[in-house]
């Protein structure tokens, strides 16, 4: 008996590609609950949507295996499979009028006409667009097209949804609109959905857990909070949100998760180790997000490894005014220079630096993460 | 650029009136005529005089019916044949992945045009006659007895008419289903279809318009074909074509001949109505 809606156990899957062959999936292994909303993230070509396509039974693994709802999918073609999808260009039956569209699932499924009519409105008003079951898919906006791709796959009430970059085609204003409304009607169906996208704000807004993919691996599962704010390797913390990198040596790793690291540009500071780290690594690399540095004059007097706070000497190499927040750069010495964002709480704020001035930067040691190189 | 555009739109009738021009004198005039003369007695030698007279179309829908419905019947059975092997055909050249070999196996659909018709279509006298190749090939392999009679039948114009006409049933459904986006039959799958109800449902009425223009562009000339039936069909398949070609002959009768093209005409438009209405049924409101 298992709880999970999808499984995928060690699949990978290649294509021959001019003789040589190409991994677009590497050894992915996941669980994904019932109910789950669930991101694939990464850069195109990263294997998610290829990942995407193997649930769906568009394509088969070259070996691994797919379970949905405990059962193998081996051999089960698309069309017996319970999971429905939403394809990025929506994929709408030209020839066919909102409504059709919509009952074709149904048909499939030996619903009959006057049913599947019936189901079909319910759909579109579910999908907050009733009325335009008369009219072809062409003479809809791109939006609105979007939610009867939407419309058509949850009335089959699939075990599983998946989506495939849904909200790629719209205009901002619209995509943040649509993943509100997405991530409502998730809750409202209580349907699984497997969430392919590139776009990291995306994944971090709406999904409960993001995978983040990388040249066919799945590099990182965990929520939006832990991805964010513990990158295990340098992939994943550049990929999401600004990241500040600075190489390193790991001189020795304390028992209690932390490390002493002598920067590039020389000090040593204490850092969190990351769990991916290899148990040999030397060279690293520390991570540290622009929002958690601080920024004091250079007379302040804040002592290193008191309350746990890492501070360093700089001097202040630029500002950056962008509305809510201003952008410092800071220069540590040795070519090694740091981003800090920091909120615009007053007036005085944005200008309370000077550019060439010496100053501390700080920050709490939990908030640096020792990275693979 | 744009202003050359909207001059080019606005003198549009002047660029075309050569052509006008050429169509009025050489077809709408001439048809003018036929339609005149077939309504014309007969007189010596097979010229048309007057009075006017209903009595060709009688004998048109009359005697010569039978050989008018032959015509339909076998141009549609043709068509027919061409759809069902040219649909495959089509979509296998149009879903190869390498551009190379969709090329090659395009041009090899293309390639019998490259040899006069008339050639051809004697070549196919030697392979289906008494002594031709394949009664040769199946009597020396015992699979038979005696030669079959293939030429000079209905076959033997059906078969002529098939291959004259394939390619023409080929080229717009390859082009249609070039065109086809794949990912409506993953659409189709995803939503339960299997591959059989994916191609009806989706594929098929998608290349439709193909499909249309090919049968259209075999069905027509197939109806008033005369090369084909006369060197492949002899009395027995006898087509509308060889008909009407007869008539404008040394003993023929140009008012009758005239009569019989207007009919065969006025089938062929009447086919030609229900393939636009069906794109338009197709297209939706």
């Amino acid at each position: 008996m298992t709880t999970f809606d999808v499984e995928l156990v060690d699949i990978v899957k290649e294509f021959e590609s001019r003789g040589s062959t190409v991994r677009a999936v590497d050894r992915v292994s996941v669980e994904i609950a019932d109910g789950e909303f669930f991101a694939l993230l990464g850069p195109s070509g990263c294997g998610k949507t290829t990942t995407l396509r193997l649930i769906a039974g568009f394509e088969q693994p070259t070996s691994g295996r797919v379970l949905i709802r405990g059962r193998a999918m081996e051999g089960i073609p698309a069309y017996h499979r319970p999971v429905n999808t939403v394809f990025q260009d929506y994929a709408l039956f030209p020839h066919l009028t909102v409504e059709q569209n919509i009952m074709f699932g149904l048909q499939m499924e030996g619903v009959d006409k006057k049913a599947a009519r019936k189901r079909a409105n319910e759909a579109l008003e579910q999908v907050r667009l009733p009325g335009v079951g008369a009219r072809k898919p062409h003479q809809l906006s791109g939006g609105q097209q979007q939610r009867v791709a939407l419309a058509r796959a949850l009335v089959k009430q699939p075990a599983v949804l998946l989506l495939d970059e849904p909200l790629g085609a719209l205009d901002l204003k619209l995509r943040k609109n649509m993943q509100f409304e997405l991530k409502a009607l998730q809750r409202d169906v209580g349907i699984t959905f497997i969430y392919v996208t590139h776009d990291q704000e995306e994944a971090i807004t709406m999904a409960d857990r993001i995978a983040v993919m990388n040249e066919g691996l799945m590099l990182q599962v965990g929520t939006p909070k832990e991805i964010y704010e513990h990158p295990e390797t340098h992939f994943v913390a550049d990929f999401i949100g600004e990241t500040n990198f600075i190489p390193g040596m790991l001189l020795e790793r304390s028992g209690d998760g932390y490390g002493r690291v002598k920067l590039a540009n020389g000090p040593v500071i204490r850092a969190q180790l990351s769990h991916a780290l290899g148990s040999a690594a030397r060279a690293v690399t520390v991570a540290i997000r622009p929002e958690r540095i601080g920024i004091a004059a250079a007379s302040a007097s804040l002592d290193s490894d008191e309350d746990g706070l890492t501070v360093l000497e700089a001097v202040l190499a630029g500002s950056q005014y962008i509305g809510t927040d201003t952008r410092y750069r800071l220069a540590l010495g040795e070519g090694v220079e740091l981003v800090a964002r920091l909120q615009n709480v007053s007036n005085r704020d944005s200008a309370a630096y000077e550019v060439g001035q010496p100053v501390k930067v700080y920050w709490g040691e939990s908030s640096a993460t020792v990275l693979d190189q | 650029m744009a202003r050359l555009g909207r001059r080019l739109q606005q003198n549009g009738f002047f660029l075309a009136l050569p052509t006008i021009a050429w169509l009025f004198v050489f077809f709408v005039l001439p048809l003018v005529i036929v339609l005149v003369v077939s309504f014309m007695s007969r007189g010596r030698g097979g010229v048309a005089i007057m009075p006017f007279t209903l009595q060709h179309y009688e004998r048109a829908f009359g005697v010569f019916f039978i050989i008018l419905r032959r015509s339909i019947g076998l141009a549609g059975l043709t068509t027919v044949i061409c759809l069902l092997v040219g649909y495959p055909l089509a979509f296998f050249i149009s879903t190869r992945r390498r551009r190379l070999v969709r090329q090659i196996t395009l041009f090899l659909v293309i390639l019998p045009f490259w040899t006069n018709f008339l050639i051809r279509t004697y070549a196919w006298r030697i392979l289906l006659g008494e002594q031709g190749t394949i009664n040769g090939l199946l009597l020396s392999l015992g699979l038979i007895d005696e030669p079959i009679t293939m030429l000079n039948t209905q076959f033997a114009v059906l078969v002529g008419l098939v291959y004259g006409f394939l390619p023409f049933m080929v080229l717009p459904i390859f082009a249609s289903v070039e065109r086809f986006n794949f990912r409506y039959v993953d659409a189709a799958h995803d939503l339960g279809a299997n591959d059989i109800r994916a191609f009806l449902r989706v594929v098929l009425p998608l290349t439709m318009p193909g499909v249309l223009a090919g049968c259209a562009l075999v069905f027509i000339p197939s109806v008033g074909a005369f090369v084909t039936p006369d060197l492949l069909g002899g009395t027995k398949g006898l087509m509308i074509g060889n008909l009407i070609n007869k008539q404008f002959g040394g003993s023929g009768n140009m008012p009758l001949g005239s009569a019989l093209s207007i009919v065969m005409m006025a089938v062929v438009m009447l086919s030609l109505l229900v393939y636009v209405f069906s794109i338009r049924r197709d297209r939706g409101s």
